[in-house]
């Protein structure tokens, strides 16, 4: 991840537990749902829970082609 | 509450006519047991087979380790709200047969379980190489879903601990150890407290306090004898090093060291149980409950132990930090996961104010493990473990294994066999 990004291509870290993330040093990083399902939410009905995926998705496409300049989470 | 646990000393285990307790050898009637085991109809099979310490035998996959044990007095029954009626336990008498356990083996439930070497270089990383053990070989009916796997197996391990213990009612106990947790006159005495992390995420990864989930808790205060006396069990196949087994729970060892010292250099006054959970959200509401309990207790000092890692190096980074910041000392128990050659970063989370951390092993060390003549349960789960790898099975029977996959081996209530030394 941290290699990607110093190659010059941006990278963003979807993960579950954000200080982790934090602490492994990722530079844009959206929350996500849960360790075990971090893109879903199986409790969800399909409809509601493929409106999740697809916002969570959007929200990391568009973290991509934000500049930052320290560690950034993007929050809701 | 004052809590005595009559210790009764087992040397042997033997088969015999009649289950009992006689001149420190446990002998079990195994047609009895088996007949016990068999009444879950979702079992399909099960066998008793013994391991003594020393022996040529491996045991694998193992999901539990239970102590025998049975309330003789006071309120509550062995594992209330599991297998014994509803009562608080941490009061009256209990007879425990110190040196025996019950092992629960079988077709693997989830591919976080371990092994026990009764002899040879893997029986060093194991507690459980030196108690006399009863290991129940139980499968499941075909089809059985694995939280009910689960659960018939866990529940296996209780009612056989029961059924064992059961044969000290009436034998007079050698020591008596007591726990009460009597008034501190010397206020000088730092007031320490024990935060103890109950890992708790679903899918096989979960703990039980009276029988409740503790996901389903918020972090709650609990007398340590309790803990002693059977109110927490394991349901849990995280791996086999760093989980809390059935019997960790009831011989916490930073419950013991913090009694051995009550009243001498602290003041032991008390436990906070916190779960391990999967979420941001859960983990900030539960560190930041836990940590609020910690200072309405008055606590100057918190020992903080964790079950598992990775994640749950975050929440007890959590609990550590708004532990500190409330301007209470805190310190950590924790194994690392460095890689094999121990270069790699140890914990997946840290804070800065993390300054005081007992280390209790690199669990990645791989270790050889020579072929044992017995084995109990299937070595072929073996390389499918946590721990084991890919061609880790040589034909001989013997094993490259991290001690990732050994019961206890880095326990990280320190319940271990791992000292660190300085060169």
């Amino acid at each position: 991840m941290k290699e990607i990004d110093r190659a010059g291509l941006p990278v963003v870290h979807v993960a579950a537990i954000v200080p982790i993330s934090l602490t492994v040093g990722a530079n844009r990083i959206v929350p996500a749902v849960a360790i075990p399902h971090p893109l879903g939410n199986p409790a969800l009905p399909k409809d509601e829970e493929r409106q999740l995926r697809l916002n969570l998705v959007k929200k990391a496409l568009q973290a991509l082609q934000v500049e930052v300049e320290e560690q950034t989470v993007f929050e809701e | 509450m004052r809590l005595e646990l009559g210790i009764i000393k087992i040397k042997d285990v033997q088969f015999g006519d009649k289950t009992r307790v006689e001149d420190g050898t446990l002998v079990v009637n195994k047609k009895e047991l088996i007949d016990l085991l068999l009444q879950d109809d979702r079992l399909a099979e099960a066998d008793v087979e013994l391991a003594r310490p020393g022996e040529e035998v491996r045991i694998i996959p193992v999901k539990d380790v239970i102590e025998p044990r049975i309330k003789v007095n006071g309120t509550g029954e062995l594992f209330p709200g599991v297998i014994g009626r509803m009562g608080t336990v941490g009061v009256g008498r209990t007879r425990v047969l110190r040196g025996a356990a019950v092992v629960t083996v079988g077709r693997i439930v989830g591919f976080q379980e371990g092994l026990i070497d009764m002899t040879g270089p893997g029986a060093r990383y194991t507690p459980f190489s030196e108690t006399n053990n009863v290991a129940l070989i139980v499968q499941p009916v075909e089809g059985l879903a694995p939280y009910a796997h689960e659960e018939a197996l866990r529940l296996a391990g209780l009612r056989s601990a029961a059924y064992l213990g059961n044969a000290g009612r009436e034998v007079a106990p050698e020591e008596v150890e007591v726990y009460e947790l009597t008034p501190v006159t010397d206020t000088t005495l730092p007031r320490v407290a024990y935060v103890y992390p109950l890992l708790s995420e679903g899918l096989l990864h979960d703990t039980y306090l009276y029988g409740v989930d503790v996901k389903n808790i918020l972090p709650t205060i609990i007398h340590p004898n309790e803990l002693m006396d059977g109110a927490i069990t394991s349901g849990n196949c995280v791996s086999a090093c760093d989980k809390h087994t059935t019997y960790h729970h009831t011989n916490n060892a930073v419950v013991r060291e913090l009694y051995r010292r009550h009243g001498k250099d602290l003041n032991f006054i008390g436990v906070i149980i916190t779960n391990l959970k999967v979420t941001l959200a859960d983990k900030q509401r539960s560190s930041d409950y836990a940590s609020k309990l910690a200072k309405l207790l008055g606590a100057e000092g918190v020992i903080i132990t964790k079950e598992g890692f990775g994640n749950p190096d975050t929440d007890v980074m959590m609990l550590c930090k708004k532990i500190e910041d409330r301007g209470i000392r805190t310190v950590l128990i924790a194994d690392e996961f460095a890689g094999r050659d121990g270069a790699s970063q140890s914990l997946a989370d840290t804070v800065p104010q993390a300054d005081a951390l007992v280390s209790v092993g690199n669990a990645n060390e791989v270790v050889t493990l020579p072929p044992l003549k017995r084995i109990i349960g299937d070595l072929n789960p073996v390389e499918s473990i946590a721990g084991g790898f890919d061609g880790c099975l040589a034909a001989d029977g013997s094993v490259d294994i991290e001690i990732q996959a050994i019961i206890g081996a880095t326990c990280q209530l320190g319940f271990g066999k791992l000292t660190a030394q300085g060169y």
